[in-house]
């Protein structure tokens, strides 16, 4: 059969749907639902994957992360207010420990982390100061796109330079290239070397490094850090200073690669848990974000999945039972086709065809119902989706695959009639 | 001249259980190109089955049935359905026309199935519909035509294809009487261009106007003897 004798029959099919706009759509409504279930699900897995992948990434897949929290205070009638100092979090003997002990480790990277005002003339700005080694930088990606980066130098001679975000440089309002620029960062002059090609890290990847999430960061060299700010961290709370030491506030520890992540985040664990009696710490392995999205989404998942394949299911009951209904209510023009020449196939297809549309606009429909739940899905959760041209592709391949197949049957009953029968039937 | 139909030795019998119902006991017909034959009968005599036989929708028991030259008794479906495309042209009493379709859509279902191309095939129609007097009504619906346009409309289907036979059962049946002659008139005109026409009736009266009537009766075909003053006789 040809190409134009086939849009043919299918544009009859379509005008026979049209006759009966109700009932059509009626028809399809299982179809519907099924393939915008199956344009969500997919749309919002594949975002879901890339989102992670991205967050993976700025973490960086061989990397574990150890933050030094501030453990639940113990009673507060207990000992001096005025005079305590809290000492919690990762030890530099936690991290000479790590060094010496754990064989799969790349490296280890303490960071040194501060609040503190960044100023520039009368401008003000919160920032979270960050004391990092060199490698830091490009442990976790992070491109300086104009200026340089820190060098051992930097390190060695604890100098006073900079590392910001292009927010940062624009919040201040420095009218000049701010390479060079001085800035005051707490009570001490810094030079700005370089500023980060990207405006700022996924909220979760901040989360996961325990960073601000209105402040600003700014990287200066660890020995710096340590030299400038020290470890003991005033924070003024309702009148009384609140004063803690904490020798390191995050600790990087790089597996040798991404297989030994795991086996590398154990023995930390295991270490930490010996020299720890609270829980003083966290750690945080990216890759193991993957996995606990990967369980979330396996879940969403089978739950799509069910509705989809019960839609669909229900969708193909809905469209054989009508077409049997059709068939019937038609059975004379099947009669008079056939004695006017129509053979058997050519009535089996001319139903068919008419199921084909079915499925064919139940699947248009669906995919948009289905860009209707994507920004459903996104607005009540959060989650991100990429809408994929190729899922509507495969959509619409499976409802008319699921329309024809309901087809099937009550389009052979049509062609199995018996003429001289149909032509008499009332 | 060679018939276009010749019927020979064809029985029909239907099984029910144990008992042979003999409808169709051993029928000789032939009809020559451009003959008009009127087939009369009482109900039960057969006369259905003959004309589904002759319209081969059915296939006799026994016996052979040349249409147009060619066997169809060793026929399959297909083949059958192909001859009834080409070869036959129905028009029924009820009309059976397709509603969801109108008239010029109507026409063209058998050259559809012939698979003529669409352009040739609205041409043929309009021009087959011009013929019958309904080349106004192209896009109305059978809904909403008189019950004799209707019959004209189906006369139009018959013929769109160039049938060798124009088979037609009590086409007269369900009009009235002004409407009934205009669509006996056209049968008529038909036939002196030459088409081979059998109308299937029970009508004596207009049975009596046809130039060879048979009567069906108890399963035989005889031949009635025209009536003195009868046309063409």
């Amino acid at each position: 059969m040809g190409l134009g004798r086939l849009l043919e029959v299918f544009l009859l099919g379509l005008q026979n749907l049209a006759r009966y706009k109700l009932r059509s759509f009626l028809t399809m409504l299982g179809m519907i639902f099924g393939v915008a279930s199956v344009v969500a699900m997919l749309s919002v897995g594949a975002g879901a994957r890339h989102e992670i992948l991205a967050r993976i990434q700025e973490l960086g897949i061989e990397n574990i992360i150890v933050n030094s929290v501030r453990p639940p205070q113990e009673s507060k009638s207990q000992g001096n207010e005025e005079t305590r100092v809290d000492r919690y979090g990762l030890t530099f003997r936690d991290e000479e420990v790590i060094r010496s002990v754990c064989p799969t480790l790349e490296t280890l990277m303490p960071v040194n982390l501060v609040r503190q005002r960044v100023w520039h003339g009368s401008r003000r700005v919160d920032a979270s100061v960050l004391g990092v080694l060199p490698r830091h930088l490009t442990t976790f990606g992070l491109d300086v796109g104009r200026g340089r980066t820190f060098n051992q130098v930097d390190e060695a001679s604890a100098a006073k330079v900079c590392i910001v975000r292009r927010g940062l440089v624009r919040e201040l309002e420095a009218l000049r290239d701010p390479i060079g620029m001085s800035v005051t960062i707490g009570a001490w002059p810094f030079e700005i070397v370089g500023v980060l090609e990207d405006e700022r890290f996924r909220s979760h990847t901040r989360k996961a490094l325990a960073l601000d999430d209105r402040a600003h960061e700014v990287y200066i060299p660890y020995s710096t850090s340590m030299r400038t700010f020290g470890t003991l961290t005033f924070v003024e709370r309702g009148g009384s200073a609140d004063r803690s030491i904490v020798d390191l506030d995050q600790l990087v520890v790089v597996a040798r690669s991404p297989d030994l992540v795991f086996t590398t985040a154990r023995i930390v664990a295991s270490i930490l848990e010996r020299f720890h009696e609270r829980k003083d710490y966290e750690i945080v392995v990216p890759l193991e974000l993957l996995e606990q999205s990967e369980r979330a989404q396996a879940v969403f998942g089978v739950v799509m999945v069910l509705i989809a394949g019960i839609s669909l299911l229900v969708g193909g009951i809905g469209i054989a039972n009508i077409m049997l209904a059709s068939v019937t209510e038609r059975t004379r023009e099947i009669g008079v086709r056939r004695a006017l020449g129509a053979r058997r196939r050519d009535v089996l297809q001319q139903f068919l065809t008419e199921t084909a549309a079915i499925g064919l606009v139940g699947g248009l429909l669906g995919c948009l119902f289905g860009l209707g739940a994507i920004q459903g899905i996104v607005g009540y959760t959060g989650w991100k989706a990429m809408v994929d041209p190729r899922y509507f592709a495969i959509s619409l391949s499976i409802s008319l695959l699921v329309a024809v197949v309901s087809g099937i049957y009550p389009a052979r009953r049509a062609a199995l009639m018996d003429p001289i029968a149909a032509l008499r039937s009332e | 001249m060679l018939p276009v139909v010749e019927l020979e030795q064809v029985t029909k019998v239907y099984r029910q259980g144990t008992t042979e119902l003999r409808v169709l006991a051993g029928i000789d017909l032939a009809i020559a190109p451009g003959e008009l034959v009127g087939i009369v009968g009482a109900s039960g005599s057969g006369k259905s089955t003959l004309m589904n036989i002759l319209g081969c929708l059915d296939r006799p028991t026994s016996g052979r049935y040349r249409l147009d030259g060619q066997d169809v008794s060793a026929l399959d479906d297909d083949q059958l359905s192909a001859l009834r495309n080409r070869h036959i042209g129905f028009v029924f009493q009820s009309f059976q026309l397709i509603s969801q379709l109108d008239v010029l859509e109507n026409v063209e279902v058998p050259l559809f199935y012939g698979h003529v191309r669409r352009r040739e095939r609205r041409a043929l129609c309009r021009r087959t519909l011009d013929a019958v007097g309904l080349g106004g009504r192209l896009r109305h619906f059978p809904a909403q035509l008189s019950g004799g346009e209707c019959q004209r409309v189906a006369i139009a289907r018959a013929l769109v294809g160039e049938p060798a036979l124009l088979l037609t059962d009590e086409p007269t049946g369900n009009l009235d009487s002004r409407n009934g002659a205009e669509v006996l008139r056209i049968l008529r005109e038909l036939n002196e261009e030459g088409r081979t026409i059998v109308i299937v009736t029970h009508n004596m009266e207009i049975a009596a106007t046809l130039p060879r009537v048979l009567e069906m009766s108890d399963g035989e075909l005889a031949p009635v003897a025209p009536r003195a003053g009868g046309q063409g006789a």
